[in-house]
């Protein structure tokens, strides 16, 4: 289940790591070496993305990055040819280079199943699981029923890569999914050989015969676990395997420059989501409360994923169509302005932020000047994380870890990364993004990733996780905060939750907490301290055991917060109101 | 060293376009022929339309049955409304377009019209330097080039029109008349819903405009020629040396793309206009350069997202932004004195 190896000794020979992420729109790379028998942070750089013109070349917006980080420590990555030297020059090689990307375009996916809210939406949640946008559905249920011809049309319109057809539980359905498969090749079949998407069958498993009958010299056909084997039972595993494969087959391979960051790799590179997974299997596995889960979201320029670990199974949703830079003026476009300007603590008429949304796609890596802006892009990042938390959650098992249907599981750790997060102007902001989308319950400690190059480091894991684990350590994690997000129903303003706060000095203090209020108690990075919490009657803060009552808890960045505003989370109608309410919820994080 | 985002906005280079088919034809130009804009340089043919028709429904028979109440076989070609299929007394099963009858199978046929001929046309004036025999044609002219940042509509050829004598200037109707006819009219800060239906009247080619506020985006993409925004949305003045480079060139004849794309493979808007030349100036800028002081630069984002100048000076430190923010940036001299601090990523190089 896990793909995390145990440490070797042989690992101790590891010199420095570099490690990259090539991003849509930013390169990050980060070099870490031994000080003192243990990994530690060295330098870092930052690029525009070259898969572009002039350079059409991901690597070099590498080689870009990596001379600030030459110009720092006064080393020398590459030769005069501009090639990576490994080579064992003291104090001039790089042992290790590992890279991860999410700057292919995504797969472009049509799904089609029987019954939309089965079928096809576990096949949307095994797309999910690779960058992949799903250009149609196809539903043979009342929701998405068309006629034969306006299915064709519909798969030749889509220009996707992939068909992926789920339907039929095991033992279950044959006639309907037969017909689906038939009409899928019947659309192969019109377009020209070289245009043909590959077909993807992760339906039920006793037809694959009659399938590959069907398609035969129409499409590539693949297979996969049916998706949906009972009504009850969804099993995405394989399907995101193959569908990762097709990704990296047919658009990760395709991207400029990609056949030299794979000579300098000592490891695959990776699609940044998938990596990202590798680390939090990793956290997962290390830390001590299996109770609870741990999760990792990166928001990126155009995407955003969530990679989460529940009872020890890994989930893996990458929302392809949202990030910061891409995907907000289609958001806008079929929910409105008001999705966004409701996270906004000033107002912003439509066309501004319609107009603000274009601009920022033509210039992506652009970044806020104005604070109406700043609001602006932090909204959507919020927006960015909650819509896929919705596309996660119901793909999720998280058993014990899930008290109430309807919120997030609990979790012990939630890793946050992404530029819009690990840059923001105040780490209360970067909280309040995170708070205000996620919405976590119990006890949480957030932790950022500073330089975004978790995914990367969950990539050599894959290899050297010895270096992984120190370079986690390293500096490239910070604690952003820990947070207490008491569940359950009160009265506005009413004691909910006493916290007495005990640190290692000595000196300790309580405080009250009233339901619908936001509080931030001292605890600075690299401090401990003793919490014990008291809930009223009726008030969950995640405590499952009597011990539980008395945590040890970390500082972070944005300190200790308590967040009592309630679950969910209750914006105010009346626009004026709503203002104020997102004011006071600033000024409470300090952002 | 930073290596900013680039925009062409050259008085003089060589431009080099690439004609791509859609699907492969026949190439109509050969290596060192002389075409026009409108000329016609390749063609293919694309598949047309087509329609499934279930034969075994309507006729109330099995799948496998419909062979034997077939009237036509696979090839043949068939007229709309001719019989596919019969039996007995039954309602017979009609073509429902005239075409070949291309497939049969699971109880239904498909019908097929024949390919349509889609041409493509050189867009620029200028020399043939490549030809891939059935799939591209590459031409390479002297000249004048505008990228823009957002753009509607496909190509055009016209000669150029400034109505405005300002890049601040919001363009207005009445500067719209019958002599902007089959020209490419030049605007500055926006433009209002009258003035693209008074284009429209009368037919102008092209129109290229500094910003264009949010609510004429749809009115925008339904316009029947191309529309170029060279600094954003909103009401934005045009950029200086955009507006400098279009003035120079009033009254030369341009070729314009509204075509854009921002991912997987970036396609700027752009106006193009050919310029003889001997031989090419050195640009103050090379592609793929890493920023340097005295580069000329547009700036982004507010609150001087359109204004351009020159790199003052390469600033090693972060500085806070209003935001809060600690960036990296750069001193931009905007002339008449005033220079103001940006973030690096908040600049693109004009080249």
């Amino acid at each position: 289940m896990t793909e995390i190896e145990t440490p070797t000794a042989q690992e101790s020979s590891i010199g420095s790591l570099l490690v990259a992420d090539c991003g849509t729109v930013t390169t990050k790379v980060v070099l870490l070496d031994r000080v003192g028998g243990h990994y530690r942070f060295v330098a870092r750089g930052e690029a525009p993305t070259t898969a572009e013109s002039p350079w059409t070349d991901v690597s070099a917006g590498i080689r870009h990055a990596t001379e600030q980080i030459a110009q720092v420590t006064g080393r020398e990555f590459f030769d005069r040819s501009g090639d990576l030297i490994t080579s064992k020059i003291p104090d001039q090689q790089t042992d290790i280079f590992a890279a991860t990307t999410s700057a292919s375009e995504p797969l472009h996916v049509v799904l089609g199943g029987l019954v939309r809210d089965l079928s096809v939406a576990s096949a949307e949640r095994a797309a999910a699981g690779t960058y992949s946008l799903v250009n149609a559905i196809l539903a043979s249920d009342g929701r998405g029923g068309l006629t034969e011809e306006e299915r064709v049309r519909t798969i030749h319109r889509a220009k996707s890569h992939v068909i992926c057809i789920a339907g039929g539980l095991e033992n279950g359905a044959v006639r309907p999914v037969l017909e689906l498969v038939d009409t899928a090749a019947l659309a192969c079949s019109l377009m020209d050989e070289g245009a043909r998407p590959r077909m993807l069958f992760a339906g039920n498993s006793q037809l694959r015969q009659r399938i590959a009958e069907i398609v035969k010299g129409r499409a590539d056909l693949r297979v996969a676990d049916n998706v949906r084997p009972t009504l009850m039972e969804e099993n995405l595993i394989n399907a995101q395997e193959e569908m990762d494969e097709l990704y990296r087959e047919s658009k990760m391979s395709e991207l400029p420059g990609m056949d030299v960051l794979t000579s300098w790799s000592s490891v695959p590179v990776t699609p940044t989501a998938r990596a990202l997974s590798r680390v939090i299997q990793y956290l997962w596995h290390v830390g001590g409360n299996h109770s609870k889960g741990v999760i990792g979201i990166d928001v990126g320029a155009a995407n955003t994923a969530i990679a989460a670990v529940f009872d020890g199974t890994p989930y893996l949703t990458i929302n392809g169509n949202l990030g910061v830079a891409f995907g907000g003026r289609k958001l806008v476009e079929s929910h409105g302005t008001d999705v966004l300007t409701r996270w906004m603590p000033e107002p912003m008429t439509p066309e501004e932020v319609y107009g603000l949304l274009i601009n920022k796609e033509v210039h992506p890596a652009s970044i806020p000047q104005e604070r109406r802006e700043l609001w602006l892009e932090q909204g959507l990042a919020r927006e960015a994380m909650r819509m896929t938390l919705e596309m996660a959650r119901p793909g999720w098992k998280p058993g014990a870890a899930q008290p109430y249907r309807s919120l997030l599981p609990l979790c012990d750790t939630i890793i946050v990364s992404g530029g819009v997060l690990a840059s923001a102007a105040r780490p209360g902001q970067t909280a309040l993004m995170v708070l205000d989308a996620l919405q976590p319950i119990g006890v949480t400690t957030l932790v950022l990733d500073k330089y975004g190059l978790a995914p990367a480091l969950g990539n050599v894991a894959a290899v050297k996780p010895l270096a992984a684990v120190e370079a986690l350590d390293s500096g490239c994690f910070v604690n952003l905060a820990t947070v207490v997000a008491p569940v359950g129903r009160a009265r506005p303003g009413g004691t909910i939750l006493t916290v007495k706060v005990s640190y290692d000095d000595g000196s300790s203090f309580s405080v009250e907490v009233q339901h619908g209020q936001m509080e931030v108690l001292p605890l600075p990075p690299g401090q401990q301290a003793v919490l014990e919490l008291r809930p009223r009657p009726g008030i969950d803060v995640g405590i499952r055991s009597r011990r539980d009552y008395k945590q040890r808890v970390s500082g972070g960045l944005a300190g200790l917060i308590i967040d009592a505003r309630g679950r969910p989370l209750h914006l105010l109608g009346e626009r004026k109101k709503r203002l104020v309410q997102l004011q006071q919820w600033l000024w409470d994080v300090g952002a | 060293m930073y290596y900013p985002f680039e925009t062409q906005v050259t008085p003089l280079t060589s431009v080099r376009r690439e004609r791509i088919l859609p699907a492969s034809g026949d190439t109509l130009v050969r290596l060192g022929d002389r075409v026009e804009p409108m000329q016609i340089v390749a063609r293919a043919k694309v598949p047309g339309e087509f329609r499934v028709v279930s034969v075994a429904r309507q006729l109330g028979v099995r799948a496998n049955q419909i062979k034997e109440y077939m009237r036509v076989k696979v090839g043949e070609e068939v007229r709309r409304g001719q019989i596919l299929a019969q039996k007995g007394l039954r309602p017979p099963v009609k073509s429902p377009i005239s075409g070949i009858l291309t497939a049969s199978g699971g109880g239904r046929v498909l019908v097929e019209t024949p390919p349509t001929m889609t041409e493509l046309r050189a867009y620029i004036a200028g020399t043939v330097t490549n030809v891939l025999d059935g799939h591209a044609v590459v031409i390479e002219t002297t000249g004048a080039v505008v990228q823009g940042t957002w753009g509607a509509g496909t190509e055009s050829v016209g000669v150029l029109k400034r109505l405005v004598k300002s890049p601040e200037r919001m363009l207005r109707i009445k500067e719209i008349d019958a002599s902007c006819h089959g020209t490419i009219i030049v605007g500055g800060a926006g433009l209002n819903e009258a003035v693209l239906e008074r284009a429209q009247e009368l037919q102008v080619r092209g129109i290229v405009t500094g910003g264009l506020s949010a609510e004429l985006l749809d009115a925008a993409q339904k316009l029947p020629f191309p529309i170029v925004v060279t600094e954003g949305i909103g009401s934005i003045p045009m950029s200086a040396p955009v507006f400098q480079l279009l003035t120079t060139n009033d009254g030369r004849e341009a070729s314009i793309s509204g075509r854009v794309n921002t991912r997987w493979g970036v396609v700027r808007p752009e106006v193009i206009i050919p310029l003889p030349a001997e031989s090419l100036p050195s640009t103050q800028a090379q592609p793929g350069m890493p920023l340097a002081v005295g580069a000329r630069v547009r700036i982004v984002r507010a609150p001087f997202l359109g204004q351009a100048g020159t790199v003052a000076a390469i600033i090693d430190q972060s500085r806070r932004l209003e935001t809060g923010a600690k960036v990296r940036g750069v001193e931009v001299d905007l002339g008449r004195g005033k220079t103001v601090f940006v973030p690096l990523t908040n600049l693109e190089v004009l080249i």
